[in-house]
């Protein structure tokens, strides 16, 4: 089995060797950048400077949180807000592959311009095994462009660190309660973030929307779980599809988008299975996402697709 | 400690096979199909498997040298899905697309309940499943060991070597049986 005090008892070292000067994280505040930063900062300390960026596809409330654990963590970082050059940058691009490389690149450009501020030479990213496995290349197929390996420009200028590489979120788990770290148990989320859970054109009129859904999703979900109604899931959500429906409201007809809850089991993303929430639950989310957007949300479906032949996220 | 190696044909699960085979103590790596048996062979292997592949090649790929190993190998091998379905054309059968293909949960069932790779598996269990093609005729000197509703071939195996097609993905978490029959592979490769 894997051994998380002999993974980090190998890693330091390595990393020490490796990174001759100072290096960069790219930090969202998940579980992989999270246990990365903390072996990186244990092999060099203040030599790592930890880059978080706000894409303003973050959900609720969470570039604050991330500042937070910065500072709780001690860690030398910096805070860059490019929400606005985001949501200009994916102006019109609907598809999929193009949102994750544009955001790929953007994450790339960002860092590559603190490094030059800071002098860094070394790039340290919290990618772990699905991510470059689905990103393809070589004789596997690319079933989405994961942003920290699909996404990288071929010209990028900095030395690449990828300590997780081999390690599946289950085994960064293992290595987060080990360090100690409150992020162990915390949902993935994806690093293009809620672009990716908007179908079609990620505006940032649509972001509020997905927003605020998947704030309601979590808390409902992560409710019913305290509770004893339900296990909680491996990774919960809300995805807004920009599809217009007929409905009713108080006697007049309403026309709005609808909105699908996403939820799966897995151990670490290879193969999940839907969730099966319970009734109760579902109909307090779809009375709560519906009641509270009623202007813009008229529609509640639930996702029942396995992966495969799906996959977790919906881009 | 026993040694097996993984053969990379591309597939979504071969770090996954990997990874099973790790949990399980043994001494593992994965190597490019385009590795040469005579390299194998110094490294002193004990068995290997085949892993699925990049999208249909199983039909009608090459799948690198992995024809080199089933036809010089003398120890356990194990295809998994193209690798599966390689094994099949080799030695002589056949591979379609599926009528019906099958992605993700389906029930399998065991036809030969005393063959050593399953033991300790039930009559009926929970496989996860990826793909689009499929083995339609066995090949000569194979016996057909499970099945599902729509998928007549879900293991087969070589009457005399120790030489066995899953169609199914015993690697990853959500097969029933998938690292038991991961041991199972393990045992007979130790002899």
């Amino acid at each position: 089995m894997f051994n998380a005090e002999k993974f980090i008892e190998k890693t330091i070292p390595n990393l020490q060797k490796d990174i001759q000067k100072k290096a960069l994280i790219a930090f969202s505040g998940g579980v992989d950048s999270t246990v990365c930063a903390a072996l990186v900062n244990k092999a060099i300390g203040d030599r790592l400077i930890a880059v978080h960026v706000n894409t303003g596809y973050m959900r609720k409330n969470e570039p604050e949180q991330v500042k937070q654990m910065m500072e709780d963590l001690s860690f030398n970082y910096r805070f860059v807000d490019a929400s606005k050059e985001y949501y200009a940058a994916l102006k019109g691009v609907e598809d999929p592959e193009k949102k994750r490389k544009i955001i790929g690149e953007k994450f790339i450009r960002i860092f590559e311009k603190v490094a030059r501020e800071e002098k860094v030479d070394c790039l340290v990213q919290g990618t772990i095994a699905p991510d470059w496995i689905e990103s393809g290349g070589g004789l596997r197929d690319t079933i989405k462009s994961h942003h920290n390996v699909g996404g990288l420009p071929k010209d990028m200028k900095l030395k690449l660190a990828e300590p997780l590489r081999d390690l599946y979120k289950d085994e960064v788990r293992k290595v987060a309660r080990v360090l100690h770290l409150k992020v162990s148990e915390r949902q993935p989320f994806p690093g293009p973030g809620l672009a990716i859970r908007i179908i079609g054109e990620p505006t940032p009129e649509r972001t509020e929307l997905v927003r605020e859904a998947c704030d309601i999703v979590e808390k409902e979900i992560e409710r019913a779980s305290e509770q004893g109604l339900m296990e909680c899931p491996w990774q919960y959500f809300a995805v807004l599809i920009p599809i217009k429906t007929v409905g009713v409201h108080g006697d007049k007809r309403a026309y709005g988008n609808t909105i699908a809850i996403r939820a799966v089991q897995s151990i670490d993303a290879m193969t999940c299975h839907y969730s099966t929430i319970p009734h109760e639950v579902l109909d307090t989310i779809s009375t709560k996402i519906t009641n509270t957007m009623k202007e813009k949300v008229n529609r509640i479906v639930y996702d029942v697709t396995n992966k495969p032949p799906g996959t977790v996220e919906w881009e | 400690m026993v040694r097996i190696y993984v053969i990379d044909n591309g597939g979504q699960w071969t770090h996954r096979e990997w990874r099973t085979l790790r949990d399980l103590e043994v001494q593992t790596n994965i190597v490019p199909n385009t590795t040469l048996f005579k390299d194998l062979q110094k490294e002193k292997i004990q068995g290997l498997v085949l892993s699925g592949g990049a999208p249909r090649i199983g039909l009608d790929g090459s799948l690198g040298n992995c024809a080199e190993y089933l036809e010089k190998a003398n120890f356990p091998i194990l295809g998994i899905c193209a690798g599966h379905q390689f094994m099949a054309r080799f030695f002589g059968g056949e591979v379609k697309p599926s009528k019906i293909p099958e992605f993700g949960q389906v029930e399998m069932t065991l036809i030969k309940d005393d063959d050593a790779l399953f033991e300790g598996v039930l009559k009926k269990s929970i496989v996860w499943e990826s793909h689009n093609d499929e083995v339609t005729v066995l090949p000569k000197d194979f016996v057909r060991i499970a099945e599902s509703e729509n998928c007549k071939i879900q293991a087969m195996k070589q009457k005399k070597k120790q030489f066995y097609g899953l169609q199914f993905h015993p690697e990853v978490e959500h097969t029933e049986y998938g690292e038991h029959i991961f041991k199972n592979f393990i045992q007979l490769c130790e002899g």
